[in-house]
């Protein structure tokens, strides 16, 4: 998948893949890799400004701590953060409820 | 071990990157690791330490593109730093020097003449800059909070260092006026109190202070392209 179509729906990504746990930068790289199979191929250094975003906006904290016998940065949702995720879940099922009735087949357009 | 594709990769990033020290340590800090875990990972599959190295680099980015985007963060983190100094120290500053004045040397009315309406309206105003440049600096923090998911990062960057100058710039043309409005009235007050004078010199520092740091946001926040 093209970085610059994943761009607008990095924030919702970042939030889904915190969902219920506490993860370090790399960690979070890896699950939304795994997470999609491969498709997602943004660089891979993005991730940690819109990290820092999430963070200003009030839906993230992070903390260092030791993980695996190293030093690092671990974030978490907030409360703010679970619904905000809430908040991208559903407009989420609605944009793609939307254009699925147009382009998902069975429908008028469908057959044009 | 001095010049292998990551060492490169980390010298480049941080020559590009200027905001609070801290911040920029950690930012690299967390790269680095992302690098050596992402190296870890190609190792794993069997690459060579050099490949594997070479591939970690190239997923995270070319290094203008990652730069830039950290460096809008760096500038907002900065800003979002400088107005909380602003919103903190301008009115604590102003509350400390009027309660040395009252302490000090009393109230105007006891230097014998009342001095000229337009004097009057301008100590008022110099009165209010300090309060309304921290209320200013407060509602852009929490704006700043609010919008940070919605607007540009750089955009909300070159907003805050906007702010803090302006804010830094009020209380400076406040602070100028006063003084100036005093020396035309009675040049003697300026100098009537040791303490006073003193005062008024750690106030000059600290304003001076908030704008070298309100001047460094508008670096920070202009650097990004």
């Amino acid at each position: 998948m093209k970085p610059d179509a994943l761009r607008g729906h990095l924030d919702a990504l970042l939030l889904a893949t915190l969902d219920g746990r506490q993860l370090h930068g790399y960690a979070i790289i890896e699950e939304l890799q795994q997470g999609s199979g491969g498709a997602l191929d943004l660089p891979t250094g993005t991730v940690y400004p819109a990290l820092r975003r999430l963070e200003r906006a009030g839906h993230v904290t992070s903390d260092w701590s030791t993980v695996g016998g190293r030093k690092r940065r671990t974030y978490k949702l907030t409360q703010a953060g679970q619904r905000a995720l809430l908040a991208e879940r559903s407009a989420w099922r609605e944009f793609t409820t939307v254009i699925d009735g147009v382009l998902g087949g069975g429908g008028k357009w469908a057959q044009t | 071990m001095g010049t292998d594709v990551i060492d490169r990769y980390m010298t480049d990033l941080g020559s590009r990157l200027q905001g609070s020290k801290k911040q920029v340590r950690d930012l690299l800090t967390e790269t680095r690791d992302s690098l050596h875990d992402a190296t870890e990972a190609h190792l794993d599959r069997g690459l060579t330490e050099q490949e594997a190295k070479r591939r970690a680099v190239e997923e995270f980015g070319p290094v203008k593109e990652i730069a830039n985007e950290y460096q809008a963060e760096l500038a907002v983190a900065y800003g979002t730093r400088t107005l909380i100094w602003l919103a903190i120290v301008l009115p604590l500053m102003h509350m400390a020097w009027e309660y040395g004045r009252m302490l000090l040397v009393g109230p105007w009315q006891d230097f014998g003449t009342m001095p000229p309406a337009w004097y009057l309206f301008i100590a008022k105003a110099n009165d209010l800059t300090s309060g309304v440049a921290s209320g200013v600096a407060l509602v852009a923090l929490v704006l700043g909070r609010i919008l940070a998911r919605k607007y540009d990062t750089k955009l909300l960057a070159k907003l805050a260092a906007s702010i803090a100058i302006l804010a830094v710039g009020v209380v400076l043309l406040g602070n100028a006026a006063i003084i100036a409005a005093t020396a035309h009235v009675d040049a003697s007050r300026l100098m009537q109190s040791l303490p006073m004078s003193i005062a008024s010199l750690i106030t000059w520092t600290v304003i001076v202070r908030l704008g070298l740091l309100a001047r460094r946001c508008l670096s920070c926040a202009t650097i990004v392209a």
